[in-house]
């Protein structure tokens, strides 16, 4: 099993524009979708959802406020899951709530480092 | 203190790929250097993820593509978090990543906690 980090994006902040109960209905989602992937035991961290408060640094000492826009969407979180292949990682993924809201999941093959930065 | 994200996207045409195995080394060096400071000072809460490159990318109705989210010029290559008491000094502590030696670029996000 390797890790595979999981990107969610979205067009700015959707959830602002759902009444209590929709929202209410999209975290449930969320938590069944997680919670289904953790009952395997693959996920391997359960990751961070990000806010809209950011800046983005660039070369030459150039700092922006806000996210780095990509297109029209913002990351707005991260998980790690465990899979075998690219292939059964993406089967994951299918389920997230993110995808019938109009957001994206880009899943990634990690780079194992050998580095101790406790030293 | 809290977390930040820190997102690192370098350019497509990977430079590292023209570099000299000295090169490489220096740049891993400057990585080790730099992220080892951030943990001497207790403020790495992962060392993170370095992004490889098997991709996929889902959209809604059922639609995956080969490749990373957007062929723009940059794409992801990793992310780290870090504490900090504030966004300004997180991005304090992003100034020093090398990735912004060679035209890289760092967002630094705050994170929503959730229970």
């Amino acid at each position: 099993m390797k890790d595979f980090v999981l990107l969610f994006r979205n067009a700015g902040e959707p959830m602002n524009t759902l009444s209590p109960q929709q929202m209410q209905n999209l975290m449930t989602d969320w938590q069944n979708w997680m919670g289904g992937i953790a009952a395997q035991d693959k996920l391997s961290n359960s990751g961070y959802r990000l806010s809209t408060e950011g800046n983005t640094l660039k070369a030459n000492n150039v700092t922006t406020d806000g996210p780095f826009a990509e297109i029209k969407e913002i990351l707005t979180g991260v998980a790690i899951i465990k899979a075998e292949t690219l292939e059964e990682a993406n089967e994951l993924a299918k389920g997230c709530p993110i995808l019938k809201v109009g957001g994206s999941v880009e899943v990634r093959g990690v780079i194992v480092m050998n580095m101790d930065y406790n030293k | 203190m809290k977390d930040f994200v820190l997102i690192f996207r370098g350019v497509n045409d990977d430079p590292s790929n023209q570099l000299s195995p000295q090169q490489m080394q220096d740049i891993m060096t400057n990585w080790q250097n730099w992220m080892g400071g951030i943990a001497a000072q207790n403020k790495l809460v992962s060392g993170g993820y370095r992004l490889g490159d098997e991709i996929s990318t889902l959209k809604p109705g059922n639609v995956v593509t080969d490749g990373p989210y957007a062929e723009i010029k940059e794409m992801l290559s990793g992310l780290i978090v870090v504490k900090a008491d504030s966004l300004a000094e997180a991005k304090e502590i992003a100034k020093g990543c090398p990735i912004l030696m060679i035209n890289g670029s760092v967002e630094v996000r705050s994170v929503i906690v959730m229970n």
